[in-house]
């Protein structure tokens, strides 16, 4: 609530505010509020089932919202259409489907949201996919089937793929669930390389793993409502103690009821 | 006398090739969202379109289309619901589309037998009319599958991230319907109603045993369309068969065939080093030449990495480490 208040909208990559989603009969979201300010890496935590997917989700248009509005970049969802500013990684173990597909090929069904139908990709479209590719190091395997990838690597895949609409935002479900150690440090690199060009990263996490030092904000959610917004909740190492910490905070828990 | 001077027998040949590329191109996109057997489903709706035709006596071509699109769509947006009763909502579908083509072919005076040359082709049925309007869609499926090949394999892939792309998912799901639909109609003079989903997935699933990526599956799978095809309805002309049940049975045996080739290709290629990036690997890759000292005025952005700091440069991020820098 209060950094909320500090923060001028306009500033701000994402807004949501007091988003509530109900799935099926079933309320998940009960008015969160969540900013993303220029620049900044925001990290979402909170236990299973607390709606942080749900919450990202609806962030980008992928979720209707029952009640509450989400911005992105300053324009309200409804009328935003520069998708090639928005990279988003969904939370999934596989890049695989029916037919084989090379990395290269997924990646570049990325930089569809700056191409045009019916004409072939650019010389810079053709740029952005290599670097994506060389960004998550999957330089040298370009040209193989996905399927044939470890889970570890087909998530990368999944980061070049946003990564290669060059985006401003990127938005990342769980980058590191289930993903081998080797992956999750060439996701941690490719992330400080996004960072460092001064991007902004909304990224829902489950375990710090190599990406803590890179979170400059932390935004915890407990059964749908955020219970605290703010630098990361516990220092640095104990990954997984936070969520006990907080939801038994009674403080952290009034913030998110008038948050 | 040779047969290419039989004029039903240049059309069967041309309708056969249109069909053979046709099939393989929007299949490749059904197989590849795991929807096999919606070209079954779509022709046995388009047995009720034929039916209509002969009852009214307007041509089976066009009421099929119509038909077959109008069941198409059904399937899509019952499938977009994804509710758990789709799968049975789909079949009452399937079979009401077969049996209102036999009623309503009963109805019209004709036996079911006159259906046969829908359900499994015939080589001597297709008019000059026929192959005007077959060659027309053939055309229009052909450049729309590899014309949008960027936007629908998206779809296909992950319908969700081209969702989050801004790609108008559901005029795509509809086109693929609606492509599926017009292929169905373009097939039933050549393999029919009942086997055309046969062509539409075996040259997909054969080429899938060879290649790695999707632009040369969907190539390949063209090419191990039209072949059983041609060959098929050639045969079909000295034996007196269905030219469907050959057609399919020639581009089966061609599945037999590449299954153990793409076996013995899959294994070497697994075997190829799994080579890692040698970054992540901790081994020292320096930078190449460098001119300048990274530093506060260098302009390039500063990202603290652990205990030292990094600087990007051009996409790359480098690090001090004696006189020259690492890759990081």
């Amino acid at each position: 609530m209060l950094v909320n208040e500090v923060i001028n909208d306009t500033d701000c990559v994402v807004t949501v505010r007091g988003a509530v989603v109900v799935l099926g009969e079933r309320p998940v979201l009960y008015g969160a509020d969540l900013t993303v300010p220029a620049g900044q890496v925001v990290a979402l935590l909170g236990p299973n089932g607390s709606g942080k997917s749900t919450l990202v989700r609806a962030a980008i248009g992928l979720i209707p919202l029952a009640a509450g509005q989400v911005r992105l970049f300053g324009t309200p969802l409804a009328r935003f259409r520069d998708w090639g500013r928005v990279g988003y990684v969904p939370q999934r173990s596989t890049a695989a489907s029916g037919v084989p597909a090379t990395v290269r090929e997924v990646v570049a069904s990325g930089r569809l949201a700056r191409r045009r139908p019916f004409w072939p990709a650019t010389a810079r479209d053709r740029a952005a996919v290599d670097e994506a590719i060389e960004l998550v190091g999957l330089g040298d395997r370009a040209e193989e089937s996905v399927a044939n990838l470890s889970g570890g690597q087909q998530q990368r895949v999944l980061i070049a793929r946003a990564a290669a609409t060059e985006p401003d935002l990127l938005v990342l479900d769980e980058p590191n669930a289930g993903v081998d150690m080797p992956s999750q440090e060439a996701f941690a690199r490719a992330l400080r390389t996004f960072v460092a060009s001064g991007r902004s990263v909304l990224v829902v996490l489950h375990e710090m793993g190599p990406l803590e030092q890179l979170i400059d904000r932390a935004v915890v959610l407990s059964s749908g409502q955020v219970v605290h917004d703010g630098p990361l909740p516990v220092p640095a190492g104990v990954a997984g103690d936070w969520q006990h910490h907080h939801a038994e905070s009674p403080r952290a828990a009034q913030e998110g009821l008038f948050g | 006398m040779s047969l290419l001077d039989y004029d039903f027998m240049q059309r069967a040949l041309i309708a056969a090739l249109l069909t053979g590329l046709a099939a393989p191109a929007v299949g490749t996109y059904l197989v590849q969202r795991r929807l096999a057997l919606m070209g079954d489903g779509i022709g046995h709706v388009a047995l009720t379109g034929v039916a209509v035709g002969l009852l009214t006596g307007w041509a089976p071509v066009w009421t099929a289309i119509v038909v077959a699109t109008a069941g198409a769509i059904t399937i899509e947006a019952v499938r977009a619901r994804g509710k758990a009763s789709a799968d049975v909502a789909l079949a009452m579908l399937f079979y009401g589309g077969i049996a209102g083509g036999v009623l309503l072919t009963g109805l019209a005076g004709d036996t079911a037998a006159n259906l046969y040359a829908y359900l499994f082709g015939s080589i001597t049925t297709v008019s000059n009319g026929d192959l005007l309007v077959i060659g027309a869609l053939a055309i229009a499926v052909l450049v729309l599958g590899i014309g949008l090949q960027p936007q629908l394999f998206a779809v296909c892939q992950d319908e969700e991230y081209a969702r989050a792309s801004g790609v108008p998912v559901r005029l795509y799901n509809i086109l693929i319907a609606v492509m599926a639909a017009v292929t169905v109609t373009v097939a039933m003079r050549t393999v029919g109603l009942l086997l055309v989903s046969a062509l539409m997935v075996v040259p997909v699933a054969t080429a899938d045993q060879l290649t790695r990526g999707f632009k040369a599956t969907f190539l390949l799978a063209l090419g191990l369309g039209v072949v059983p095809s041609l060959s098929g309805v050639v045969f079909a002309y000295y034996v007196d068969v269905a030219p469907g049940a050959s057609i399919v049975v020639i581009a089966l045996l061609g599945f037999g065939l590449a299954w153990p080739l793409g076996a013995m290709i899959n294994r070497r290629r697994r075997r190829r080093a799994n080579g890692e990036d040698p970054r992540l690997a901790g081994r020292h890759v320096t930078a190449e030449e460098h001119p300048h000292q990274h530093g506060e005025e260098c302009g390039h952005p500063a990202v603290e990495h652990d205990d030292h700091t990094d600087y990007l440069h051009d996409g790359h991020l480098h690090a001090a480490h004696g006189p020259h820098y690492d890759e990081h």
